[in-house]
């Protein structure tokens, strides 16, 4: 029993990394309305901007989390620039296939510069562990936790509340009607891409410390990870993503509490693929519009 | 050039016989054995990349876990013909039939649904075919992979040579060939292509949209499925290792290269993409750089790929309805 609430803690914890990622790809994929298949490869490279940071610049968590965030902006604003902004008008296969390549490009870029080793991520925050009746959870999740909490209560603060993010929710809503109440779309939309894209690098960052290393190939389990999450919230609802993302976590903790560690990236993808079979909206309950 | 295109279309049959001809008599010009290896490896990525290009090109779904596949047909091959004392041929037909059902299986869910879920299902199932294959260690022997695949025999022909899974890779590609030749100019065919033009329109003229793109996908996994098994054969060791999803990537490179939507293009990506992988050898890993740059430049400058079907969505949306054009004016003027 004292095992299988450890690893919901544990499930929980990764879930909640899991939402951010799956935050920022519907925020990319809503605001921009295009597929993006770039979205691990901006994780890795907010991991990398993060782990650069700690080796300079010290243990300052802060620190870390706002380079991973400005490197996956503007790692963003290329992807927008070579994937979406020629394509806004064009048969969506094209922009999708542009962002295959151009992740192909960039993960083996990172290969060539940071070499394929996996490299150790620091110990940049304690390893306490704190019990609490029959569970026991340690500072490091407890951070994670916080971290996420906080980014996605920014996020849906600045979404609901400001004149920026209600601009970024016309677009993603009817870009025809934005352009004729006088939004700049395409600068927008750029915006919207690179705020999806600095959020998951951040996600990116948070996973390579939990997992303490980070090397340059590890975008992909991640992307699936964020896929896989999104689609289950129905791919452009910010809120049922991070819902998606959590049940993730959950259930992949649980399925390899059960049988193998092996098997951990199976599970998510048959939960997904049941789920699809049952409800084929994943968790969203407004029809229409969808990439 | 519109005079070679008007050159190529009257004299199509000559210059397929002489295509064909050079290509049964290039090998026996006394290469080394390495060089036919790579004509073979050519030839099997032709077979796979037109399988890739069945779904991406005729219907217009973006598959992109091609390798889970060509994973499944090698390791139903693999695992069947080093325990049970069978010809292989028949297993061969058996490698092509479970990928279709795989492949089925994992369209079955998306085909209802509109955009990219077909892609993202796709990624993502051709990893977890190969996680399933790297860790089940009783069937498919773990990381080890599987050693000693027997080679096959055609009537007390033993293929044990390059030279001689060089014609087996070409007689399967001219199979193939065919069969999709004859398939996309039937009934089943056009309904692909309508599909992949417009899906309501297609819809609204009768084409069950459903079934249609569901044998769509079934049909290019099939030959995904049966260039598997010949693939193990053909090594005769296989692991988990070598389909990846860059793997999958590299057919996908080829296919957007080479041509979407025409049956050449990708044979021509094929020979491109492989002859560019041995020219660049000594650059190392900067050429898959490249080919990553040369999929977005071609995404840029022509979405339908060197040889593809220009006349399509494929080509960006800029149709040309030139021949319908003149039919109207034909009969409007007597």
């Amino acid at each position: 029993m004292e095992y299988i609430s450890n690893q919901l803690i544990n499930g929980i914890c990764q879930g909640s990394i899991y939402a951010l990622m799956a935050i920022g790809y519907s925020v990319v994929v809503g605001i921009t309305g295009m597929v993006t298949f770039t979205h691990g490869e901006v994780m890795m490279l907010g991991a990398f901007a993060a782990y650069y940071t700690f080796l300079w610049a010290g243990n300052n968590l802060l620190l870390g989390i706002f380079a991973a965030f400005a490197a996956s902006w503007l790692v963003g604003m290329a992807v927008y620039k070579v994937c979406y902004e020629h394509f806004f008008d064009a048969p969506r296969h094209i922009s999708l296939i542009c962002t295959v390549g151009f992740s192909m490009l960039i993960k083996n870029l990172a290969q060539i510069i940071f070499g394929a080793n996996r490299m150790p991520m620091l110990n940049i925050i304690d390893n306490r562990v704190y019990q609490i009746g029959p569970v026991s959870i340690n500072l490091l999740q407890i951070v994670i936790l916080a971290v996420v909490i906080v980014l996605a209560t920014v996020l849906s603060l600045f979404l609901n509340k400001t004149k920026g993010g209600i601009v970024l929710r016309a677009i993603s809503q009817e870009k025809t009607a934005a352009y004729m109440v006088g939004i700049n779309v395409r600068s927008t939309a750029m915006v919207g891409n690179c705020i999806g894209c600095g959020i998951g690098g951040v996600a990116g960052m948070l996973m390579a410390i939990y997992y303490q290393t980070c090397y340059a190939t590890m975008g992909g389990t991640m992307s699936m990870k964020a896929f896989s999450s999104s689609v289950l919230g129905g791919m452009t609802d910010v809120r049922l993503s991070a819902v998606g993302g959590l049940c993730i976590g959950v259930i992949e903790n649980l399925g390899i509490t059960f049988s193998s560690a092996n098997f951990r990236d199976a599970f998510a993808f048959c939960f997904l693929i049941l789920v699809l079979i049952i409800r084929p909206q994943g968790f969203a309950v407004k029809k229409g519009a969808r990439p | 050039m519109n005079r070679l295109k008007e050159y190529v279309k009257k004299n199509q049959k000559m210059i397929l016989i002489l295509i064909l001809a050079f290509a049964v008599v290039f090998p026996l010009l006394g290469f080394e054995k390495s060089t036919i290896r790579i004509f073979c490896r050519i030839l099997m990525y032709m077979t796979l990349a037109g399988s890739l290009n069945i779904t991406n090109g005729y219907s217009g779904q973006t598959s992109l876990g091609h390798a889970g596949f060509f994973c499944v047909g090698a390791y139903t091959a693999a695992i069947i013909t080093t325990r049970f004392e069978v010809s292989f041929w028949p297993i061969m037909i058996l490698a092509g039939i479970f990928a279709a059902v795989v492949g089925l299986i994992i369209s079955v869910p998306t085909i209802r649904l509109k955009g990219i879920y077909l892609s993202i299902i796709t990624l993502g199932a051709s990893e977890v075919i190969r996680i399933l294959a790297l860790n089940w260690q009783s069937l498919t022997g773990g990381s080890f992979g599987i050693k000693g695949i027997p080679r096959p025999v055609f009537f007390g022909f033993e293929f044990d040579s390059p030279l001689k899974f060089y014609y087996l890779f070409l007689g399967i590609a001219l199979i193939f060939l065919f069969v999709s030749h004859r398939v996309i100019n039937s009934r089943v065919g056009r309904s692909w292509m309508s599909i992949r033009e417009n899906e309501l329109a297609a819809k609204s003229l009768g084409v069950e949209c459903s079934a249609a793109k569901m044998m769509n996908f079934a049909f290019g996994a099939f030959w995904a499925g049966i260039i598997g098994a010949v693939y193990a054969v053909y090594v005769q060791y296989i692991d988990s290792a070598v389909f990846t999803l860059d793997e999958g990537f590299n057919i996908m490179s080829m296919v957007i290269i080479g041509g979407q939507g025409t049956l050449v293009g990708p044979l021509v990506g094929s020979v491109v993409v492989n002859g560019l992988t041995e020219v660049l050898r000594p650059i190392g890993v900067w050429r898959f750089v490249m080919y990553a740059a040369l999929i977005i430049v071609m995404m840029w400058f022509r979405p339908q790929g060197l040889m593809g079907a220009s006349n399509s969505i494929l080509a960006g949306g800029k149709v040309k309805m030139k021949a319908t054009g003149k039919a109207k004016r034909k009969e409007t003027t007597p």
